[in-house]
């Protein structure tokens, strides 16, 4: 529950909104409690007077007809108020996610993909409507619940603790037990959907291995028990709703006996007529309408609390990456130097031990490697992805972790291994890397990676929406795409990890050769396995982590 | 969409859905027919309230002559909580075996599908289909196909068990009640076409988490977190927006709804009410007793109750309907029941290398743009081929085409019989595939390569794992072949993704071997002693490889090249001496 209480800074932003909401559904409970009470008092006064003349007709009717009214416009107003002011939250939530997922960047270690869309989608919406239907209802239920209690102290004093007693319970232990119930196999709902997502996932991202390999009956069974462990949750959880629900409806039918009792002893005794009696114990009937919704509320704000729990985890998460508190400006130019930098990942073996390389500002340098031989961990290290565990990266003599990683990533530009083509058109997927590149601009980068052909091709040239993964691209084009973007790019300092990789052989020294012309003052490092041609400033090759000429 | 026929309008997805809440059995029956029992029995509970007021207030019985009433009408009470408990086990028992057999039924659907199908769209929406939008349904089959029926039933039932006891009265809720559907029907027609737009909106902004998630680095690297930020912020706006168009709308009904419910109430009362007063005199020469009246009035809001459910759990129906054009939009069809059976059927023993024809095969891209024309070639048993050719040539797609995972024109055949008249296990047991892209999946590095044979035992495991160069890594990590692998191969390199995905390969006995690019990735050592293994492996079956590598090449039997769509023969690559590496 604490994990909730997180987020009321994003909830106070909405106090407005939100206690229109609550105070507009007090109304609309209050009328109709009005409504009913005044019906019954009226309907068995009227049996009971003797000459019609004798009673006064305008002030029931006029009070039936106005609390018609007023709860026709304030049950309207509550739930458009209180649907808006959610929905506004849910934007506010999502901002504030996105916020942090880029914050704890890189994710792979820590939290799957699946998972991470799965706790996004599905938890943004179990908290946001934590008001709609968890908090509201509640607060409703319990000013109400306080209203009508201090009526019946007033009309039928016996009545009154009955009906208290009863209602604190239906209002606060009810939802209490079922929230303490429902924490197992809410969260068991929660981790189940999830596997299902992955198994569904993992289906479709591999569905030609597991066609070709004739296993498709596996993803088929992993998704089947993923689902049944979901539906076993999930009945779990209606049980326990079903049975608070039971509870709740007891408790309500324990007020309404007990108020009866009550009545019925004090019109025995004189102390109200039956004109009250019938008006205050139809009063007491209709304010049940509060307590019918408690359940849905309780169950509502188990899942809320389960899934702001993930999201905190999310929010907390440390980055692996820490800021200078006094970051230094990083000096104009384009020199890398590696000092005796080793890398290990947490428990892992070493990756680099004591490696120790220049690259001088406006060269082009290579660094060849077999696979696995820390190559793309150098590439980490230089746009601090991760932080050397001994050892420094300097980059015009500045040690890098005294750098604002925003300064750094503005004069450093590296197209990753696995630098994704996105679900966008050519123009936004290149404009990422130079957001103010003119069209001309972005034809004569096309050009230079061998890629304006293919585009001009596509209908809607520079608009063509470009598919998942880009897969209505081939692996090569894919690669030059990501490309392209990186070289847009204004940095001083360009580094490609494995950049050719998918493309042929032809158009891969085809390639390696342009890049040194393509440098024009920056300095240009190429990470790959491939043979280097000519024209480069000078040749790494790193093997078991050192560099060795 | 372009699958023909099979995409669905509005009305055969409401026949599916109602087919689809009749397979919950006697669950379901219960779940819809114990809430119209209680709804009989709070006749007799509002009866016996009536009853006991009347003779407390008029008889002026005290609580010791009323102790009978009193106790049967808290015995009611009790029976109906117990019936309604009944009832919701029941109708969420139903919902969560409705909802099992169709998560199966869809994942069935689309792994039945060719993988260039796939491949094609957003697996996330493809998830979301089978996570959300079933999940969607819920509401539907718990709280709305209960509602539904005692909204069709309970009022116009009130209304007759009152109209011996006064006319006027059920004529009241005659006259109201069947209006209120009609004039929620009216507002819920806009709240549907809303609701699917949103159903859209929330698809294309799982399928943005999904993709921006993927490149999140990337984003991160080009310093896009406020521009990315901000796009998923104006994303959820637009949601916002489209949401309250639908509950704008909707919530009119529920105004509808109110104002009928407090037209029901105050109309009994007053028309009562002023009948006692003998003011209006529409009875007839009967006197009304306090008890009928009172009866009337606890009636009146029960004759709304069921509407007023109705309309509480109206968007359940809504939503269920939207998640139903989604799955037809993604899906192209909706799936019917017992889709076919994905388990490895018992296939004849064929061994020995195949010979394979392809005779004017002709493969078109998804836009129609052809990308591979007439091609021919036939390959002899054991002969071993390398494909080269620009990037984005075809290579890939005509691999793919013989391997049966992608339409085509004219005839390819194995064994001389065309694969399209292959069982697909047969298919799957002659012909073995190295896609560019293998998959890696959570697991261990041993359970990665098991997917190749599930009975392998781990010294054949081993033994493959060594042959594809995958123990030159894995031994060196702490686990060995055991170390487990996070989602998409976290901690792996590309090169290291392909050698286990040749290992798989490895554990197979198939006639023909289709590769793409098995040594992309990696160094001209690592390529050799890969390359080494494979030939090993493929002595005695038939192979294709599709490469960039001169050095593969060099070790086939002859080369073809792909040039415009045209399958070409190309002159021998000789192996050359690799460059010497050291000095630089």
């Amino acid at each position: 529950m604490r994990a909730v209480l997180y987020f009321l800074p994003l909830f106070r932003q909405l106090r407005g909104p939100l206690l229109l909401s609550l105070g507009l559904s007090a109304v609309t409970l209050a009328a109709g409690i009005g409504l009913l009470g005044i019906s019954g008092w009226f309907l068995t006064a009227a049996a009971l007077s003797i000459a019609g003349s004798a009673f006064n007709l305008f002030g029931p009717s006029a009070g039936v007809r106005g609390l018609s009214f007023v709860r026709i416009l304030s049950r309207y107003g509550e739930k458009l108020t209180g649907h808006n002011a959610t929905l506004k939250l849910l934007s506010d939530l999502r901002r504030w996610l996105f916020e942090r997922l880029f914050r704890i960047v890189p994710l792979g270690r820590r939290f799957g993909r699946a998972d991470l869309v799965s706790r996004l989608i599905a938890d943004l919406d179990a908290l946001d409507t934590i008001f709609l239907i968890a908090l509201g209802p509640i607060g409703t239920a319990g000013v109400v619940g306080i209203a009508m209690t201090v009526l019946l102290a007033f009309v039928l004093p016996a009545a009154a603790p009955i009906y208290a007693i009863g209602f604190i319970l239906a209002v606060l232990a009810v939802p209490a037990a079922l929230i303490t119930a429902s924490r197992r196999p809410g969260a068991e709902a929660a981790a189940s959907s999830a596997s299902l997502r992955q198994a569904v996932l993992d289906g479709i991202d591999g569905h030609a291995d597991f066609t070709v390999f004739d296993s498709l009956d596996r993803v088929a069974l992993g998704a089947g028990n993923a689902a049944t462990r979901l539906a076993a949750a999930r009945r779990r959880l209606g049980l326990l709703g079903s049975l608070a629900s039971a509870v709740v409806q007891l408790l309500a039918g324990g007020i309404l006996v007990g108020t009866l009792l009550a009545g019925l002893a004090a019109l025995r005794a004189g102390a109200i007529d039956g004109p009250v009696l019938v008006g205050i114990l139809l009063a007491v009937m209709a304010s049940f309408e509060a307590s019918a919704a408690l359940v849905r509320s309780a169950t509502r704000l188990a899942g809320s609390a389960a899934a702001a729990e993930r999201l905190v985890a999310i929010a907390e998460a440390p980055a692996e990456i820490t800021e200078p508190l006094a970051p230094v400006a990083l000096p104009a130019g384009g020199d890398i130097r590696f000092d005796h930098v080793g890398f290990a990942y947490a428990g892992g073996l070493p990756v680099l031990a004591d490696l120790s390389f220049a690259v001088a500002t406006g060269t082009c340098v290579a660094i060849k490697g077999a696979s696995g031989s820390g190559k793309s961990t150098i590439a980490q290290l230089l746009v601090r992805l991760a932080d050397p565990t001994s050892g420094a990266v300097r980059i015009n003599g500045v040690d890098l972790r005294a750098v604002s990683t925003t300064d750094l990533r503005r004069r450093v530009a590296l197209m990753t291994q696995d630098a994704p083509v996105f679900s966008d058109s050519v123009r936004a997927n290149l404009l990422i890397g130079r957001p103010d590149a003119t069209d001309a601009d972005l034809w004569q980068m096309l050009e230079t990676v061998r890629l304006a052909d293919t585009i001009r091709a596509l209908p809607g040239a520079l608009d063509a929406v470009l598919g998942e993964a880009g897969r209505s691209l081939s692996a090569g084009q894919a690669r030059r795409i990501g490309l392209a973007r990186t070289l847009l790019s204004p940095a001083s300092i360009i580094v490609l990890d494995e950049p050719t990789s998918g493309l042929d052989a032809d158009a891969e020294a085809a390639f390696l050769a342009d890049l040194p012309g393509l440098s024009a003052g920056r300095t240009l490092l190429v990470i790959t396995h491939a043979a280097v041609p000519p024209g480069f400033d000078r040749v790494h090759h790193l093997r078991g982590g050192q560099i060795l000429g | 969409m372009t699958t023909p026929a099979a995409v669905s309008s509005p009305s055969d997805g409401r026949k599916w859905l109602a087919r689809l809440s009749r397979t919950g059995g006697l669950a379901a029956n219960l779940a819809l027919g114990l809430p119209l029992l209680s709804g009989g029995l709070l006749l007799l509970q509002a009866g016996l309230l009536a009853r006991i007021l009347h003779q407390a207030i008029v008889g002026g019985l005290d609580l010791e002559h009323l102790g009978v009433p009193v106790g049967l009408f808290a015995a009611v009470l009790l029976l109906r909580i117990l019936i309604g408990v009944v009832g919701e086990i029941a109708a969420t028992a139903a919902s969560e075996a409705i909802k099992l057999r169709l998560r199966a039924d869809l994942v069935g659907t689309i792994l039945a599908k060719p993988p260039v199908w796939s491949a094609a769209r957003s697996s996330g929406a493809l998830s979301g289909i089978v996570v959300e939008q079933v999940e969607a349904m819920d509401g539907y089959l718990t709280r709305y196909l209960p509602a539904m029926a005692q909204a069709a039933l309970l009022p116009l039932a009130f209304a007759a068990f009152i109209l011996p006891i006064d006319g006027i009265v059920a004529l009241l809720f005659v006259v109201s009640a069947p209006l209120i559907p009609m004039f929620m029907a009216l507002a819920g027609w806009g709240a549907q076409a809303a609701s699917e737009r949103q159903a859209t909106a929330l698809g294309r902004l799982s399928g943005r988490f999904a993709d921006r998630l993927r490149g999140l680095t990337t984003l991160k690297l080009f310093g896009r977190e406020a521009a990315e930020t901000e796009g998923v912020a104006l994303a959820s706006e637009d949601l916002r927006r489209r949401t309250m168009q639908v509950m704008r709308i909707a919530f009119l009904s529920s105004a509808v709804l109110e104002f009928f419910a407090a037209l029901g109430v105050a109309g009994v009362a007053l028309y009562v009410g002023l009948t006692f007063l003998d003011l209006i005199h529409l009875r007839g020469a009967v006197p009304l007793t306090l008890e009928a009246g009172l009866f009337c009035l606890l009636m009146a809001p029960e004759v709304y109750q069921p509407l007023r459910l109705l309309a509480a759990n109206y968007h359940d129906q809504a939503f269920a309907k939207a998640a139903v054009a989604e799955i037809a939009a993604q899906l192209g069809e909706l799936p019917v029941a017992a889709a076919a059976s994905l388990g490895a059927a018992p296939v004849p023993e064929i061994t020995g290398p195949a010979a394979l024809v392809l005779s004017q095969v002709g493969i078109a891209a998804p836009n129609e743009r052809p990308v591979v024309v007439d091609a021919e070639l036939t390959l002899r048993p054991g002969e071993h081929i390398a494909i080269l050719g620009q990037s984005g040539a075809g290579k890939s797609t005509l691999l793919e085409a013989i391997a049966g995972l992608r339409p085509y024109e004219g005839t390819i055949s194995l064994d001389s019989a065309g694969i399209a008249t292959f069982p697909p296990a047969l298919l799957r047991t002659r012909i073995g595939v190295l896609g560019q892209r293998p998959t890696i999946f959570a697991g261990s590095i041993a359970d990665n390569i098991r997917l190749g044979r599930r009975d392998a035992c781990d010294t054949v495991v081993r033994l493959a794992a060594k042959r594809a160069c995958v123990t030159d890594f894995a031994d060196e990590l702490p686990a060995g072949l055991d170390t487990e692998l996070g989602e998409n191969g976290v901690g792996l390199s590309g090169g290291e993704i392909h050698r286990i995905a040749l290992a798989r390969l490895y554990l197979r006995d198939p006639g023909l071997l289709l590769l793409d690019e098995p040594t992309a990735h990696l160094d001209l050592d690592t390529e050799s002693r890969v390359l080494d293994g494979l030939l090993e492996f493929a002595r005695g079956r038939t192979m294709i490889v599709v490469t960039h590598s001169t050095a593969v090449a060099a070790r086939l039997d002859r080369c073809l090249r792909i040039v415009h769509g045209r399958l070409l023969p190309a002159p021998r690559i000789v192996e050359r001496q690799p460059p010497q590496r050291g000095a630089a």
